[in-house]
């Protein structure tokens, strides 16, 4: 009877795979490479020590490792004096901090480090994180009206709906693409010095709030950066975060479809009991248990005959 | 990621009034929110950056004296190699040469942080074709993700929230209203303590260096995918059973995100209740039928999912392509 069951189950079982997958492939990607790090760390170190042979081992680790606390810390002790002026908690940096806070980017270059600072981060965040969702929403739908409108102009050119649905989401893609990936990673490569595939990829981890952290922008002590550079990027961050939110829903919903097309041809290889297959609700109990909210008014006709009208719908359309 | 999850019932509360006046609010209050943010963390972190840079800088100066046959710049040179290795992860520090970040496990954790949007940043991937395939495995696994969550959130609060406080709500006779009140605050109360106080403890004792505040401080930071990086366990030199760990964390997180989020939907819910009926009189009758269907939605961003749901039955309805929540949007309402 449930075959939102089979469905969950499907979903959970390929999420693990998905999560395994990804790990071997990582490994197979990146290990090599590590090793060769390691390998030219270790020679590096190998050769300096015996260029300067009245430092022993545990002077230089001990050295190094404050040094790599310090680093971790945020303060970056190559360069010259100059640097002490500058400062990683002047106004423009922890506002910019904040913004990562509260976006959930969360880039880790910079952290609070005093007690005091943490505990304000845990609450700047229980209440930033709720506001910065409800914003990208408004600013979600400012762009998706865009689609909107482009929509409205074509059907009034009488063109078929269907038609109107991919070109504007062609649309979509298309544009937020060129405009929130391309762009920014020519004008990167302009400011920054990085590459364009690193540009591309710093604007993706960035934007999906994914967030490392091992390119961040307006981080490089022995570069100019124009003084309204910082905002832009900020400006930049925001519209794409929505962008990116509402691409992610789409993609979802596509592969909820894919899923659901999945479960159908099991259950028609598996002979299973055909029962609400397209059907929204994934939890099967009598009805009279059927909290309220999740009932329909009586003048719609109820919940199920709707979700039957949209099976229908949605069978007819894939056919 | 928790802007794609924002619960279209939490969202609509605030979108009761949709004039531009109340937007140019909104978005004053945001910037206003970020400076006081950033007063507060400038106020609070600069003295103590200020004492470690003065700190760093007696420290260079007293290493490059003692050892005079060491020039400023072979150093600097020396510690840029070394602090560029390290900002990739890999420690040229002897006692800590053991730690892989690339095995299978220490993968396994990467790409549940990858996928979650968490994203610490203690590991990256170093070479070109890890970064690349980093962006296609998110692009696929993100909205994976999200479906995920959604279906397993959906099933749970079914357990969780609904029934119970049907159950109470029939057996004791209060409102359904205080019932559901009373169920979220309890419900809030276990999640922080199962899933916050808890693991804080368990860290505090497993990791060599945490005290029990930045164990909380670790588990808030990595249950709201904000993950700055900072604290992150199983990287301690000698860790025992560091694989078994990894993995340990790993379910944690996942399981951790589940349960914020159920939290969280309940409360939503909670709120739904007392404007459940409000929604049916101030809106128009097409309104209401959208608004059901987008309740069994629950966890989707409404406008480009409404739209996808409105691509199921495009042959009955002849409405404009995206359908947002204004009620000037529909010539037809989505059902006949």
């Amino acid at each position: 009877m449930c075959s939102g069951r089979l469905q969950t189950a499907l979903l959970v079982a390929g999420y693990f795979v998905y999560l395994l997958v990804g790990a071997a492939v990582f490994q197979a990607l990146e290990r090599t490479a590590e090793k060769q790090e390691k390998m030219a760390a270790a020679q590096m170190k190998e050769a300096f020590l015996q260029n300067f042979t009245q430092l022993t081992v545990p002077e230089m680790e001990q050295f190094m490792k404050n040094l790599i606390e310090a680093i971790q810390n945020g303060v970056y002790p190559v360069g010259n004096e100059s640097q002490f002026e500058e400062s990683n908690w002047d106004f423009s940096n922890s506002f910019f901090f904040a913004g990562t806070v509260v976006s959930t980017i969360g880039y880790g270059t910079l952290h609070p480090k005093t007690v005091g600072g943490q505990i304000f981060c845990v609450f700047f965040a229980l209440f930033g994180i709720p506001l910065n969702i409800v914003f990208l929403h408004r600013v979600g739908k400012m762009l998706s009206l865009l689609c909107k409108k482009l929509g409205k102009f074509l059907y009034e050119k009488g063109m078929r709906k269907k038609k109107i649905k991919f070109l504007t989401l062609l649309f979509f893609l298309a544009t937020g693409i060129l405009v929130f990936l391309c762009l920014p990673s020519v004008f990167f490569q302009i400011t920054e010095g990085w590459s364009y595939s690193e540009g591309i990829y710093f604007a993706f981890i960035t934007l999906s709030t994914i967030g490392f952290g091992d390119y961040v922008v307006g981080k490089q002590s022995d570069r100019k950066y124009f003084s309204y550079y910082r905002v832009l990027v900020a400006i930049w961050i925001l519209f794409g975060l929505a962008w990116i939110a509402l691409l992610f829903n789409l993609l979802t919903t596509v592969l909820e479809d894919t899923e659901k097309i999945i479960v159908k041809d099991l259950q028609q290889i598996g002979k299973v009991s055909k029962d609400n297959v397209g059907s929204q609700q994934r939890r099967c109990w009598p009805v009279q248990f059927v909290p309220e909210e999740e009932l329909l008014p009586p003048r719609a006709g109820g919940d199920a005959q709707k979700m039957e009208s949209l099976t229908a719908d949605s069978e007819h359309t894939k056919n | 990621m928790l802007q794609s999850l924002a619960g279209s019932s939490c969202v609509r509360l605030v979108e009761q009034h949709r004039s531009a006046w109340c937007f140019a609010l909104l978005v004053l209050g945001y910037l206003l929110y970020l400076v006081f943010g950033a007063v507060v963390f400038s106020s609070v972190e600069l003295p103590y950056e200020d004492l470690l840079r003065q700190e760093l800088g007696k420290l260079k100066q007293r290493f490059l004296e003692e050892h005079a046959c060491l020039s400023e710049q072979q150093l600097e040179q020396f510690l840029m190699r070394v602090l560029e290795a390290s900002n990739y992860g890999v420690s040229v520090l002897s006692n800590a040469s053991g730690n892989w970040n690339w095995d299978f496990t220490s993968s396994l954790f990467f790409a549940s942080t990858v996928l979650s949007t968490t994203g610490y940043g203690h590991t990256v991937p170093l070479s070109d074709g890890g970064k690349a395939f980093c962006i296609i495995y998110s692009v696929i696994g993100i909205p994976f993700t999200l479906l995920f969550l959604t279906a397993v959130v959906q099933r749970i609060i079914v357990y969780v929230t609904r029934r119970p406080v049907l159950y109470f709500h029939i057996r004791w006779g209060f409102s359904k209203q205080v019932v559901a009140i009373i169920h979220a605050v309890v419900l809030g109360f276990i999640t922080v303590s199962c899933f916050f106080l808890i693991p804080a403890a368990i860290f505090s004792v497993l990791e060599d260096d945490w005290n029990f505040l930045e164990s909380f401080y670790f588990c808030f930071i990595s249950l709201s995918t904000i993950g700055l990086g900072d604290y992150v366990p199983g990287e301690g030199y000698n860790q025992k059973f560091r694989e078994l760990y990894k993995i340990g964390i790993t379910c944690y997180l996942l399981m951790g995100l589940i349960a914020m989020l159920v939290v969280l939907e309940t409360f939503c819910e909670l709120h739904e209740l007392k404007k459940f009926r409000k929604l049916f009189y101030v809106k128009k009758d097409k309104e209401e039928d959208q608004v059901h269907i987008m309740e069994h939605d629950q966890l989707s961003f409404s406008s480009i999912s409404d739209q996808a749901a409105s691509m199921k039955d495009d042959q009955k309805a002849n409405e404009p392509f995206v359908n947002s929540q204004s009620p000037t949007s529909n010539d037809s309402s989505l059902n006949n």
